[in-house]
């Protein structure tokens, strides 16, 4: 996500929330999209749990601002204000375990009640390096005769997704497949007119319905301008 | 760190309430490497001062409905009435109603520690525009009025509402205020400094009953008797919060529901800093343990820690105020003009009633003012096309009729016709919080106080928060430490690694 383009794209920041039973591998979806790496036996996340990627569309710069649950998911108390203007969600399961599809749709559900009405959500089956559709790795820790822990299948969950009008993905954080892609494909379902400008104060009569009367806290604390807001 | 189990983690604070001053207790410890357990009995976070969705408010008010509340709630006599018409009322969560709503001054101590903390990031603020007086008709046929109080000396400059006498009377006063403390200003005001301030403006400024009305409106003071010295603070504070954040507004407002909104981001802050949080979790019990002492959870787990924090929420039967919010069924647009050239559109204005202005079935006139906030759809806290009104009046038996009848009056008093409608109202009473005992440097539970009347966020309530910080960190405390973090990774404007 190197390329620096000679003429500088408009450039917009997401809020991207991450959500799925918690061992789904949330946390390692993102660490492969961020820094390109996967951590084996990943302890649960606790703490840095807010990261920022950048994703080159050919036309614009998306700047997904992720929220992981911190480890909050596991007691159910997430913050309203965690959903709260996220144009994106990421609902993540363990294909070889069914009950964590069961949680995804909750998770798509109360989404959908809650989370503001034009956002973009993506199902995300991970752990495909554990089936026989994961290009060969990892699958020899499973019992199975056939060596594939595969307990959902793609039709069940792409059914559902379609249903449910999401985008819809199999992944494997481990080797990497299609993780990229997710990201990617989000960003290209983001409405253009959803889009607020990357932060920063003034910039936003294109923004969302009330981003014009925002105070910005960062500007200069000068009693005495009487322009105000040097944004 | 991983938590297998709660058990087995010896915790450096268990904090229980996620009201401001737990969660911004949560917050500053946990991002200075403290190890901290953030639970509470209720189901959502802020607690005494949450924000709830109309679903929420009605199991809420349920739960507080009786008129002597059960301990150890501060609140009582919760009621939710819809009138008939209620088809135009949206979905349940499409409205955040705040339990206390107050507006925060640019020069609060609040907004600091929020931006050197990082935290304001994920808040969203807006602009806190005019304040307000119902006039009283001066023939009882006639309407009443609303009157925009001229703020500043610009303001005082352009009004037409007032004469030009009054207006020296006023300049000459927002003067004197801006230098109070100056050793000539304090001449005059030191020896009324206990007094009330209107007898003050009357004595020494020679302001008719009007003008004192104006004054004493800035002040917010809930019984209209604000002291002189108080009173003069907080009007200084208003003035040197003019324009801090941009011009043409004192204070500012975080978006869906306040106060609410700080807590759940500072709780937030102090999940990503590694606090686990735990909601529908109280205290059952507590006693002594080797390395501290060990509480027994609401949900069956015992836990061990050096410490333990919580809210102290024993109130006091014999001081309250009565609350009515009201969702309108029209968005008040004149409310929240921006008066002033390049000011920001508000989301709150404040009105008010004068002490003595509106009066009983019975007859009895108000002793104290009745303040209402108008909301803007802006704040998040109802769909566009509506807007809240938040009324407040010291309690007292009257104090359920007068809210009704301030909200009747002043929804004529628009001048919009048809009149605007209420679309839900909920009503409750709310008792002062008794101060705490003082803990003893030795105690290993510490209280906090309940949360504050005041209707603009009171400073004051966060010294006990950095009291309990400087003694968890202990001899590692550094006093400019508190509350200082750097960006998460990335989350800087200008990113780093670009």
């Amino acid at each position: 996500m190197a390329d620096s383009a000679n003429a500088p794209k408009p450039s917009s920041s997401v809020k991207l929330v991450l959500l799925g039973e918690a061992a789904v591998g949330k946390s390692s979806l993102v660490l492969r999209f961020v820094n390109n790496d996967f951590q084996e036996n990943k302890e649960p996340t606790i703490g840095a749990a807010f990261l920022t990627q950048k994703c080159n569309l050919p036309t614009r710069t998306i700047k997904f601002e992720i929220w992981d649950t911190a480890g909050q998911e596991r007691f159910a108390s997430l913050a309203p204000m965690y959903y709260r203007n996220a144009q994106a969600a990421l609902v993540v399961y363990d294909l070889t375990k069914p009950t964590s599809l069961v949680k995804a749709k909750h998770w798509v559900a109360e989404l959908q009640r809650q989370a503001s009405p034009g956002i973009v959500i993506a199902l995300v089956g991970n752990k495909l390096d554990l089936t026989n559709d994961g290009a060969g790795s990892g699958a020899a820790e499973s019992g199975d005769d056939s060596g594939d822990a595969r307990k959902i299948t793609t039709e069940e969950a792409k059914t559902y997704a379609e249903e449910e009008g999401l985008l819809f993905f199999e992944t494997s954080a481990k080797t990497g497949y299609n993780v990229t892609e997710v990201f990617t494909a989000i960003a290209n379902a983001i409405p253009e007119t959803s889009l607020k400008s990357a932060r920063g104060p003034g910039a936003s009569h294109a923004a969302g319905r009330t981003e014009e009367q925002r105070v910005n806290l960062n500007g200069p604390r000068d009693p005495n301008a009487k322009e105000g807001c040097a944004c | 760190m991983a938590v297998e189990s709660l058990s087995d983690t010896l915790w450096d604070v268990v904090i229980c309430g996620t009201g401001l001053s737990q969660s911004l207790l949560a917050l500053s410890l946990s991002r200075s490497g403290k190890n901290i357990l953030h639970i509470d009995p209720n189901e959502y976070y802020g607690g005494a001062e949450a924000a709830f969705s109309l679903q929420e408010a009605e199991k809420w008010a349920a739960s507080v409905s009786t008129p002597e509340a059960q301990a150890p709630s501060l609140f009582k006599s919760a009621s939710i009435t819809k009138p008939e018409n209620v088809e135009d009322l949206s979905f349940p969560r499409a409205y955040s109603l705040a339990l206390a709503p107050q507006l925060i001054y640019a020069r609060s101590e609040l907004l600091s520690q929020l931006v050197s903390s990082r935290a304001y990031r994920q808040v969203d603020f807006l602009a806190v525009g005019s304040f307000f007086i119902v006039k009283s008709p001066s023939a009882p046929s006639e309407p009443r009025t609303l009157v925009r109080i001229p703020s500043t000396r610009e303001d005082v400059f352009s009004t037409s509402a007032i004469s030009v006498k009054a207006k020296r009377g006023l300049m000459k006063f927002l003067k004197f205020v801006v230098d109070f403390d100056n050793p000539e200003n304090s001449e005059k005001w030191k020896p009324h400094a206990q007094n009330p301030l209107f007898e003050f403006l009357q004595d020494q400024f020679k302001m008719d009953t009007e003008l004192q009305t104006y004054i004493i409106t800035l002040t917010l003071s809930l019984d209209g008797r604000i002291e002189t010295k108080e009173g003069l603070a907080i009007i200084h504070r208003h003035l040197s919060s003019m324009g801090v954040y941009g011009p043409g507004f004192a204070a500012i407002y975080p978006k869906w529901g306040g106060i609410s909104e700080i807590a759940q981001v500072s709780c937030r802050a102090g999940a990503v800093g590694g606090a686990v949080y735990m909601l529908g979790t109280g205290i059952k019990g507590t006693s002594a343990a080797d390395d501290g002492m060990e509480l027994e959870l609401t949900s069956g787990d015992k836990v061990k820690t050096r410490m333990l924090v919580r809210g102290y929420e024993d109130g006091t039967r014999d001081a309250g105020i009565s609350r009515l919010v009201a969702v309108i069924g029209s968005p008040l647009k004149f409310l929240f003009e921006a008066v002033v050239e390049g000011a920001p559109i508000p989301g709150v204005a404040i009105v008010a009633f004068p002490a003595g202005s509106l009066t009983t079935a019975a007859g009895n006139a108000s002793a104290s003012p009745v303040y209402v906030f108008a909301h803007s759809s802006d704040t998040g806290e109802c769909p566009t096309g509506q807007s809240v009104l938040y009324l407040t009046a010291p309690a007292t038996p009257d104090s359920k009729e007068l809210l009704d009848k301030a909200l009747e009056f002043f929804l004529s008093s628009v001048g919009e016709t048809p009149v605007p409608q209420s679309l839900y109202h909920v009503y409750y009473e709310q008792y002062a919080g008794m101060t705490p005992p003082a803990s003893g440097t030795d105690d290993l539970a510490i209280s906090f106080p309940a949360p504050s009347f005041s209707l603009s966020f009171d400073d004051t309530t966060l010294d006990p928060v950095r009291g309990v910080w400087k003694r968890v960190m202990g001899e590692t405390a550094i006093e400019t430490d508190y509350m200082a973090f750097p960006d998460r990774e990335g989350a800087a404007d200008d990113d780093i690694y670009d």
